[in-house]
């Protein structure tokens, strides 16, 4: 399986027609159009009629389209998102197993009926309760769609936990170290969101947004999210190796080369000691930094083609 | 476990009398009897005995009574110390599901033998060792009568041979468990923040209140206090603070004008946070809890007042 490149993602209402027609412009790696909780009750409908034509602009910028669904109506948001194109359908408050393959089966019946190749599309699994958290391996195991997972902290979470948001230290240590090692159990990828004592609830903080992809990056994590259009560019750029790792990573393989042609187990770069462990570290940052710089090349692609030929706006 | 206010479970000794009589005047939410803190079993079967006569002086400012008893004596303990006016029984060491049923089953006959409504009684439990804590899903889930679930850490520490040490909290894994799988099942996790699960300060208000406060933003709903020093920092920790309530009541008004705008994500006043569905129900949530708290409060005034006359 190929592993996807999503380090940027802008979360956005779907019935925003000036933030969708925007959208693909963003640099983002992925798109993620929300029915949910951005959208008032009275738009839900509207909301969902409008899934099908903003697929094509969220493609145009070459970043993948996900779309948020509602725990309330999961038939007919999917039934409104089960279109080529869509890349993945993210389900908020999950609890249960249950739901997962129901989700599963819906997308199921329309990838069919509408021509997609089945389980092209995937699951996100959103975990934002105690509950779910608890049910954490039962839900990332419940279909194969869902391809990362991750969470147990944010406001839902904060909100079920009944505690404050940015209160100076970790409140979900445990929870989103739970559905980390859940992920890493059943070998899915995993997000993650390393904990930083100094935010103020900002969503448009590029600095912030920088370190914490850092910290993310060196932590394991490989994807980020957020709200608003200043954060994408410190997100990919945070989530992306710097030349100079890639470089060293390059020293460390070919070292490690060096030791194995001695026949020995270990030997020593600078000071640093070189074994099959650093080796497979610096293995995967080379490897990450190539997909990451595929993902670039694949926008830029993209983005020239949109601009020689703009589809219409949504209306609204 | 319909939502319930009860911050502060002030524990005292039932031996001590001196203490019995003037426990109610410290505003707790909940008073806990311990009949497990004397030498012996004769000093035990003493205490058992005293159970009966201090429910009326332990609830006169209104708190709701709890007897501690222990896993090894406990159905002899749950007989001796059941009474009318008695809310709960906390006991610690359980460790499976087994041992929930088993305390359910004493807790039955001594609910049929003193005339008190079957299954009224509430179980809080406090998890003291790695079987505990790793079965607290089974344990919290083996009867409708739990209501809490806490850490002993003390006897935690001696199971896992861990040395206190103030400077880190090597529990930081149990009590993340405990307190997500009580919120999944909807009870209450209690406990405060390290070190005062361990190594507690009783003089310092301030220090009581911090770890109280970090406590209920770790997730804990209220916790067990040695002494009467920590009743009114944690009723203060465990509730939301006075100075949240404008701010709630701001993101209420704030969100309902930005949905008849026909939008659900609006930052709030002056401000780049961003208030959508989860930000408006926490302070729905938390408004909610206050008017518990107040009406909580308003009942123990009013026991106070009847108390003092």
């Amino acid at each position: 399986m190929p592993r996807r490149v999503r380090r940027s993602g802008l979360m956005m209402p779907i019935n925003n027609p000036r933030f969708v027609n925007n959208s693909w412009r963003r640099n983002c790696d992925s798109l993620d159009f929300d029915l949910e909780d951005s959208v008032p009750q009275s738009q839900k409908e509207y909301a969902r009629s409008l899934v099908k034509q903003v697929i094509p602009i969220g493609l145009m910028g070459g970043a993948d389209v996900s779309v948020r669904i509602n725990t309330a109506t999961p038939e007919a948001d999917i039934a409104a998102s089960a279109w080529p194109g869509m890349g993945r359908i993210a389900h908020p408050k999950t609890e249960s197993a249950q739901r997962i393959r129901e989700v599963d089966a819906l997308i199921t019946k329309y990838e069919r009926l509408r021509g997609i190749r089945v389980g092209a599309i995937e699951v996100t699994a959103m975990i934002e309760s105690a509950l779910g958290v608890s049910n954490g391996y039962d839900i990332a195991s419940a279909s194969p769609r869902v391809k990362a997972f991750g969470g147990g902290g944010g406001y839902d979470m904060s909100l079920d936990m009944g505690v404050d948001m940015f209160v100076g230290f970790n409140q979900f240590v445990y929870s989103a170290g739970e559905c980390e090692l859940v992920a890493r159990a059943l070998g899915k990828e995993f997000s993650i969101s390393v904990h930083m004592t100094d935010t103020s609830g900002s969503v448009s903080d590029a600095e912030a947004t920088y370190l914490r992809a850092v910290a993310n990056r060196k932590a394991g994590g490989r994807s980020g999210g957020g709200l608003h259009p200043n954060v994408v560019e410190p997100s990919n750029r945070g989530l992306t190796p710097p030349p100079e790792e890639v470089d060293q990573a390059r020293r460390v393989l070919s070292a490690y080369e060096e030791v194995q042609r001695r026949g020995d187990a270990e030997g020593e770069l600078n000071g640093q000691v070189i074994d099959a462990y650093e080796a497979a570290r610096a293995a995967e940052l080379i490897d990450w930094s190539r997909l990451c710089a595929e993902k670039d090349a694949f926008k830029e692609q993209k983005r020239r083609e949109a601009e020689g030929l703009q589809p219409q706006p949504t209306a609204r | 476990m319909n939502p319930f206010v009860r911050r502060s479970h002030l524990q005292i000794s039932v031996l001590n009398q001196e203490e019995v009589l003037s426990s109610w005047k410290h505003k707790a939410d909940a008073i806990v009897l311990d009949i497990t803190d004397g030498a012996g079993l004769a000093a035990r079967q003493q205490a058992r005995e005293l159970v009966r006569g201090s429910i009326a002086p332990a609830s006169k400012g209104g708190g709701e009574v709890l007897v501690r008893i222990s896993k090894e004596a406990l159905f002899a303990d749950v007989k001796a110390a059941l009474w009318p006016g008695v809310k709960g029984i906390i006991c610690p060491s359980l460790e499976t599901a087994a041992d929930v049923r088993e305390l359910d089953e004493a807790l039955l006959e001594a609910e049929k033998e003193h005339g008190i409504p079957r299954g009224s009684t509430e179980v809080l439990v406090l998890l003291d060792s790695g079987k505990g804590i790793w079965n607290v899903r089974e344990i919290i889930a083996a009867s409708s009568r739990l209501s809490t679930v806490g850490l002993e850490e003390s006897s935690l520490y001696r199971h896992m041979e861990i040395m206190p040490d103030a400077s880190f909290d090597p529990l930081v894994y149990a009590k993340g468990r405990i307190i997500v799988e009580a919120v999944a099942a909807k009870v209450h996790p209690i406990g405060v923040a390290h070190p005062y699960g361990i190594m507690p300060g009783f003089d310092n208000p301030q220090e009581i209140h911090r770890l109280a406060l970090r406590g209920k933003n770790m997730g804990f709903k209220g916790a067990i206090c040695l002494h009467p020093s920590w009743v009114e920092p944690c009723n203060r920790a465990y509730a939301p603070a006075a100075d949240q309530i404008d701010y709630f009541k701001t993101v209420r008004a704030t969100f309902a004008e930005a949905v008849a705008r026909g939008t659900a994500a609006t930052p709030y006043p002056g401000t780049t946070q961003m208030i959508d569905v989860p930000v408006d129900e926490r302070a729905r949530i938390m408004l909610e809890l206050w008017e518990m708290v107040q009406s909580r409060e308003a009942d123990k005034a009013s026991a106070l007042s009847k108390a003092a006359e």
